[in-house]
């Protein structure tokens, strides 16, 4: 019959490596061991977008089928692609962007099983602002029978405002947490901020 | 109608359970039938120009003592913009406004005059009759009016707020059973949810014209070749769709997705060709292209409705 010492430590045991699992854990040393890459992706986003807004999804779980919305002042396309298919790279010309440049997006997006990449409008004392936003899903991020698997950073153009437990807020003086596609925010730095979701947008 | 994430978490099995039992019970309606009095002959109808003189000579608003939040100068402006550009109603980022956006989309264009007057009387007098529909919205809608946060520009468009919040506090559903009294989130939960049935009781109730509904909740419509039928009903008549819009705007890579329609569209435009579907729709804010294969289309819709002018507008 176990004692209670070993129960107990038997129980320590079953938390630490429970813990050692959680999306917590985890998030808050995923974007400084991929930093590099995702400020890239960041970069040449918003680089690329204000010439063609458009965002990009990969919306298989191998990672090859690329979903591109392009949005234009009358109509927003929606195309479906395989990664290698030459009809992407026709329709990225067609519609005038600098199509190696969105190549290599799409490209650095699936070496790091980034799975959307979008502009977000959000609104401060009724103006508006936009901030980029990163889902990525990686493939050590979901714990046993965890529902939430999708890594989501927020790419900020100014600083924010947080609480005393690192929580995004609206605005510092009446210290409301701020909602972006329904889901609060942790600092990461002063303009980026993540969340663990369930939903990759 | 949209079972967002946060939704599925918070319903309880009982409830689901509930609500799925009345899904069944009322998904063999295959062709809904009017229920209300149509609004259509008795009432003649307006156009754009007619709206836009009459909202033009509203130069400023008084603060409304019904509508404690809302800003005068952003309803105005909100208002102002709807009737300019239809195409603008925006009901909001991760709300389950889409039933009432895609119904004030059709309103604006079947009457834009009657929802400026209607929307106008709402802010003034804290109630308003449309029709043979009168709103008498709850204290904690009109509290709420203007506070909506975090759902993009819904955010500072106090009009649409006011008005989608007392279209879901005015029509209820099957789907809104447990949820039937306003409490702030609610715009994200049951509470504002719409299905098929509802939506045409309320186009009925609200707009000018003779509506023709197929399909169901959870059963497809059967109307053969779907483009071709879409295609021949928008020679005529505005149609509204009532898709799946998680297999359309997939969220998550989870395979298996529960068929069922979450989403009102306005279609634009249908065409097959080489066994490619292209569609061209409105919704949230904006007109969108997406093309398919036929399969994915029957996959998709679950409502057809075909709604046709019977009034030419009022001159």
């Amino acid at each position: 019959m176990p004692t209670n010492t070993t129960k107990a430590i038997l129980f320590s045991g079953i938390v630490i490596f429970i813990l050692s699992c959680s999306p917590k854990n985890i998030s808050t040393k995923y974007y400084y061991q991929h930093e590099k890459v995702l400020t890239k992706i960041e970069d040449t986003y918003k680089k690329i977008y204000p010439e063609n807004p458009f965002t990009v999804a990969f919306t298989d779980r191998n990672f090859k089928t690329v979903l591109l919305e392009i949005i234009t002042d009358t109509l927003t396309y929606i195309y479906e692609f395989n990664l290698d298919e030459q009809s992407m790279t026709d329709t990225l010309n067609k519609f005038k962007f600098n199509t190696p440049k969105v190549v290599e997006l799409i490209r650095q997006m699936q070496s790091i099983r980034c799975t959307w990449v979008n502009k977000f409008d959000y609104y401060v004392d009724e103006k508006k602002h936009t901030l980029t936003f990163l889902s990525i899903k990686p493939v050590a991020l979901k714990p046993l029978f965890s529902y939430h698997k999708y890594y989501i950073l927020t790419y900020f153009p100014q600083p924010q405002y947080f609480d005393s437990t690192g929580q995004l807020l609206d605005k510092r003086r009446l210290g409301r947490l701020r909602k972006i596609n329904g889901e609060i925010f942790k600092r990461i730095n002063d303009k980026v901020c993540y969340t663990i979701s369930g939903n990759f947008r | 109608m949209t079972f967002s994430s946060e939704t599925n978490r918070l319903i309880s099995a009982k409830h689901f359970l509930g609500a799925m039992s009345i899904v069944f019970c009322l998904a063999g309606q295959t062709i809904a039938s009017p229920k209300v009095k149509p609004v259509y002959d008795t009432t003649v109808t307006s156009t754009q120009q007619q709206a836009i003189e009459f909202i033009d000579k509203v130069k400023e608003l008084k603060p409304s003592v019904y509508w404690p939040n809302i800003k005068p100068s952003l309803f105005l402006q909100n208002l102002k913009k709807n009737i300019y550009q239809p195409i603008s109603v925006y009901p909001g980022n991760g709300t389950n406004f889409c039933g009432f956006g895609a119904l004030t989309y059709l309103l604006l264009q079947d009457d834009p005059l009657g929802y400026a007057r209607l929307l106008l009387q709402l802010y003034h007098e804290g109630n308003a009759t449309f029709g043979n529909t009168s709103f008498t919205p709850s204290q904690a809608i009109k509290k709420q009016a203007g506070l909506l946060r975090f759902k993009g520009i819904l955010d500072i468009n106090p009009a649409e707020q006011m008005w989608y919040l007392c279209l879901a506090d005015h029509f209820k559903g099957y789907l809104n059973i447990f949820n039937r009294k306003y409490d702030p989130g609610d715009e994200d939960r049951f509470w504002a949810s719409v299905n098929y049935a509802k939506f045409n009781r309320m186009i009925r109730s609200l707009l000018h014209y003779k509506t023709s509904a197929r399909g169901a909740d959870l059963i497809r419509p059967r109307v053969g070749d779907l483009s071709q039928y879409i295609s021949k009903k928008l020679k005529t008549s505005i149609v509204v769709l009532f898709i799946n819009n998680r297999i359309t705007h997939k969220k998550n890579h989870i395979d298996l997705q529960l068929g069922v329609p979450t989403h009102f569209i306005i279609a634009e435009k249908i065409s097959n060709e080489n066994d490619l579907v292209t569609l061209v729709y409105w919704d949230y804010g904006h007109k969108t292209q997406l093309q398919f294969p036929p399969a994915f289309l029957k996959r998709i819709i679950f409502g057809i409705t075909s709604c046709t002018k019977t009034k030419t507008d009022a001159n």
